[in-house]
């Protein structure tokens, strides 16, 4: 069924490029059939964010992929500019979508990072790699993140992980699920959730909102205890550890007797959506609502206006067409697409970390219409959490000089903690 | 490629030219330069500068010319005959930092753009005052103006509204000395000059000058468009229909032609569309005034028809008009897929000689044991044969480029000529001959020389006697 969306009219479907227990890293890197792949027609260039940046052929998808065969094939040797250019990547797949000649540029790049890292040419931040070692244990990553959740739900927390919320600091997303669903007994299609790392121990009122939307909507849902992190962010960094995570969640996931598994972070549904390929079709929960049908929200003001910014992972990575105009509509807001919606906005899943003043200025460039944008009050909305800390970043860092609220689509739905 | 001794110096020298732009000298930030979208020929450059104004690339040009340093100028790099690159080593200048949209004069129809502007970046500022401006080369989202101005670029839209040259009013350009000259301007004409030294100019590839900025004739925005999709069984139908449209005074502005080769890639591939694989695809379409577009619907699809075409099918509305022109959108694409490289010819020829050519390409492809498929712009003749092959297997690449030659020959024979809108690079240099004769030649070679004696600028581009000479 073909679904009309914020961005088209494709149907949003999960792409898997992998066989369930099978890494990417199993295709070479030096493959030279996949390096080969590029024509060199340089349809990628404009849709670079990196490239726009720096007007850099080599910081394009088309430069790094002449250094990396170049180099693959013995015509240039190891240089330290080839680990800059591969490591100012974004990997935000925006030229996965530009590319008439299918070049799987993602997974190329995913090999040559790991390749990189293990081989010390690339070396991730202590700090990310404490994180990513963090997010393999979901139990104290969730006790250690305590104390952000209390903050965070008394408005005390700055900084960059201060999008106001208020995130259940005790009762997890899977507690709540078991408890709505015998308050409301739904009927309808049944559904297992991802919860995440970050998503849960952070954000966790996003997670809650998803299952009060759903349940709403007559969808049963259902939390595994024994699911893990995606993965995704110890795929970004380039560093171990991400297979295990994926055999966890094959575990936890793959046997499920249900209609989806769903994801409320394009990030992480696409990278579960590889994981959990040929198992479970994973969809993006505001996809899944498209179709299912949503039950519209009712606003009393109608100055408020929504921008939606849709995140590569979701366009680029899942290849859906954007977020569907039936689910937006539904929130009761006004809204519109923000200018360039399929740009990156600079989060990259941990870039804006690693390279923050590539970052900022790729914010910079892309927030700068909310100076002027109509509104009262101005939410800037997408539906996946790095996203919202970046967009949220334009306000702690002094880009727009006006107040906006971020907030995830699936949070203008919610019908309240009272549901 | 320079001493290191001579590299040292030129690096320095080109830092000194520039403070908020880049000079790129490593090896791995140069092997990002060595091709464009030929890309299975490589030329290593010595220095590539990105320049962050026209003052900067004043300097530069200033510093090439003391230094004694080929130089060549590049905008997207996705030219199909080896142009933006250094053939003779030296330096390359990137113009991505000069991208500036100056002016738009909805009153007046022209606008002023600087160099590395994108079509589509120009087309979505266009779009605000209702006018646009016509040349549409496939590359249009990422391709620069300085680039199709230098190769005068066209498109499939040119068989109507005409190839870049028709909407150059004026351009301002850098000569090898650092001397800025403006030919024309909004009004158009001559400038200052007693000759139209802009029409030199243009299609010059990089031979004569820097482009940086250019003062461009744009046109109302169609208010309507329709677009017509018909499959004939054989060439005779699917001519008869060329002709037939080519005559018809609803004056279709584009006339696009698949052959069965490039329908059947289409049609076993994931991008299937439902068009009968044997069949040659038609594509045509009108634009205009609502009233008088609707107008003349049927007479178009009564002309498909009458020539022999059983599923015509047409719309005005964008996302169906999308879906028609899915299969030409498509092919470009799954031959890079298929295929490790390929090369597209740009021959033009009499209309008359169509089905010769066709056949000449299919025989002399089938004989070498090499893919080729056929996607071109029909109205004005314009043929695109793709050659799919793997320059890593011994004797392809020598194989394609025989075909060329051969088909060069032949389509100079019955009239026709060697490029229609790719420009002549260093791809199709060493057909030259084919065209002009020594005399003319000598004259040809007389016009870059007078910008820059010794073939500093793009040299081995158009003719292989450009060669520099330090």
């Amino acid at each position: 069924m073909d679904l009309n969306t914020a961005e088209g009219s494709r149907t949003a479907v999960n792409t898997t490029s992998s066989k369930p227990g099978q890494h990417e890293k199993s295709a070479s890197p030096a493959d030279s059939d996949l390096l080969t792949s590029c024509v060199h027609c340089g349809f990628c260039l404009e849709v670079c964010p990196t490239y726009k940046l720096t007007g850099d052929e080599n910081n394009s998808p088309r430069g790094r992929l002449r250094l990396w065969r170049e180099e693959a094939e013995g015509r240039l040797e190891q240089d330290p500019w080839t680990d800059f250019y591969t490591s100012e990547c974004v990997g935000c797949l925006a030229c996965e979508s530009a590319c008439p000649a299918n070049v799987p540029y993602g997974k190329i790049f995913e090999n040559i990072r790991h390749q990189h890292v293990a081989s010390g040419r690339y070396s991730p931040s202590l700090m990310l790699r404490m994180a990513a070692k963090a997010a393999t244990y979901p139990l104290l990553m969730n006790l250690a993140m305590l104390p952000v959740r209390m903050l965070r739900r008394r408005g005390w927390l700055r900084g960059t992980m201060s999008v106001p919320g208020r995130p259940a600091s005790i009762q997890s997303t899977a507690s709540l699920a078991r408890q709505l669903m015998q308050r409301h007994r739904p009927s309808g299609p049944r559904v297992a959730l991802l919860t995440g790392c970050l998503m849960e121990s952070v954000f966790r009122e996003i997670n809650a909102a998803t299952v009060r939307v759903l349940i709403e909507n007559n969808v049963q849902v259902i939390v595994p205890d024994d699911q893990t992190c995606c993965g995704a962010f110890q795929e970004h960094c380039g560093l171990e550890g991400a297979e295990q995570l994926q055999e966890a969640n094959r575990k936890a996931f793959g046997k499920l007797q249900v209609d989806a598994v769903l994801s409320n972070s394009s990030g992480c549904g696409y990278a579960l959506g590889r994981a959990l390929s040929g198992s479970q079709t994973v969809r993006d929960v505001l996809t899944f609502l498209g179709e299912h049908g949503i039950i519209p929200r009712k606003r009393d003001s109608n100055k408020a206006q929504v921008y939606v910014d849709l995140p590569c992972h979701l366009v680029h990575g899942q290849k859906a067409a954007g977020i569907p105009t039936n689910v937006l509509d539904a929130t009761g807001y006004r809204w519109q697409l923000a200018p360039a919606a399929r740009d990156c906005c600079g989060s990259g899943g941990t870039y804006q970390m690693e390279k923050p003043e590539n970052a900022r200025e790729i914010l910079a460039r892309k927030s700068a219409f909310l100076n002027d944008a109509e509104g009262d009050p101005v939410i800037l909305a997408t539906s996946n959490h790095v996203c919202m800390m970046q967009w949220h970043s334009a306000l702690t860092h002094s880009l727009v000089r006006r107040p906006f609220q971020v907030k995830h689509v699936i949070q203008l739905l919610d019908p309240g903690e009272d549901f | 490629m320079q001493p290191s001794g001579n590299r040292v110096h030129l690096e320095t020298t080109l830092r000194n030219c520039v403070s908020r732009g880049r000079v790129l000298t490593s090896p791995a930030q140069l092997a990002g330069y060595d091709t464009d979208g030929l890309g299975y020929k490589e030329y290593r450059p010595d220095a590539v500068v990105i320049p962050a104004d026209t003052d900067e690339l004043i300097r530069v040009l200033q510093s090439a010319r003391q230094l004694g340093v080929p130089l060549c100028f590049r905008g997207a790099g996705t030219s199909l005959s080896g142009g933006p690159v250094a053939a003779q080593g030296g330096i390359i200048v990137h113009t991505s930092a000069l991208r500036a949209i100056r002016k738009i004069s909805p009153e007046g129809f022209w606008c002023e753009v600087e160099c590395g502007v994108t079509l589509n970046q120009l087309d979505e500022a266009l779009k605000q005052h209702s006018v646009f401006y016509p040349p549409d080369p496939s590359s249009g989202p990422v391709c620069t103006i300085g680039g199709n101005v230098a190769t005068n670029a066209g498109g499939a839209h040119c068989f109507r509204y005409g190839v870049t040259s028709n909407y150059v009013l004026g351009l301002e350009v850098i000569l090898l000395d650092g001397s800025v000259h403006r030919f024309g301007g909004p009004a158009g004409g001559r400038g200052r000059w007693r000759e139209d030294w802009k029409r030199f100019m243009i299609g010059s590839e990089g031979t004569l000058g820097a482009f940086t900025r250019f003062w461009l004739r744009v046109l109302p925005r169609p208010e309507k468009v329709w677009t017509f999709r018909a499959t004939f069984p054989d060439l005779i139908t699917a001519e008869k229909a060329i002709h037939g449209l080519v005559a018809d005074a609803s004056y279709p502005v584009a006339i696009e032609l698949m052959d069965p080769r490039c329908v059947a890639m289409v049609e076993n591939s994931p991008m299937a569309v439902g068009l009968p694989v044997d069949s040659f695809m038609l594509l045509t379409e009108i634009e205009g005034p609502a009233a008088l577009v609707d107008a003349r619907v049927e007479s178009v699809a009564e002309i498909l028809r009458n020539a022999g075409s059983r599923d015509v099918v047409y719309s005005d509305e964008a996302i169906l008009r999308g879906k028609l022109w899915k299969a030409r959108k498509v092919a470009g694409g799954l031959m890079g897929q298929l295929s490790a490289d390929f090369v597209v010819q740009d021959a033009v020829i009499p209309k008359r000689a169509l089905a010769e050519l066709l056949q000449l390409v299919y025989d002399e492809a089938d004989a070498a044991g090499i893919r080729a498929v056929n996607v071109f712009h029909a109205g004005d003749g314009n043929l695109h044969p793709n050659f799919l092959f793997d320059s890593r297997k011994p004797g392809e690449l020598e194989k394609v480029e025989l075909i060329g030659k051969r088909l060069m020959q032949r389509v100079v024979e019955v009239g026709g000529t060697l490029s229609g809108e790719h420009g002549i690079g260093n791809d199709k240099a060493a057909y030259m001959p084919l065209v002009f004769g020594p005399d003319t030649t000598r004259l040809q070679l007389a016009i870059p020389a007078v910008f820059n004696p010794r073939h500093q600028l793009n040299p081995l581009k158009v003719f292989t006697e450009r060669r520099f000479t330090p």
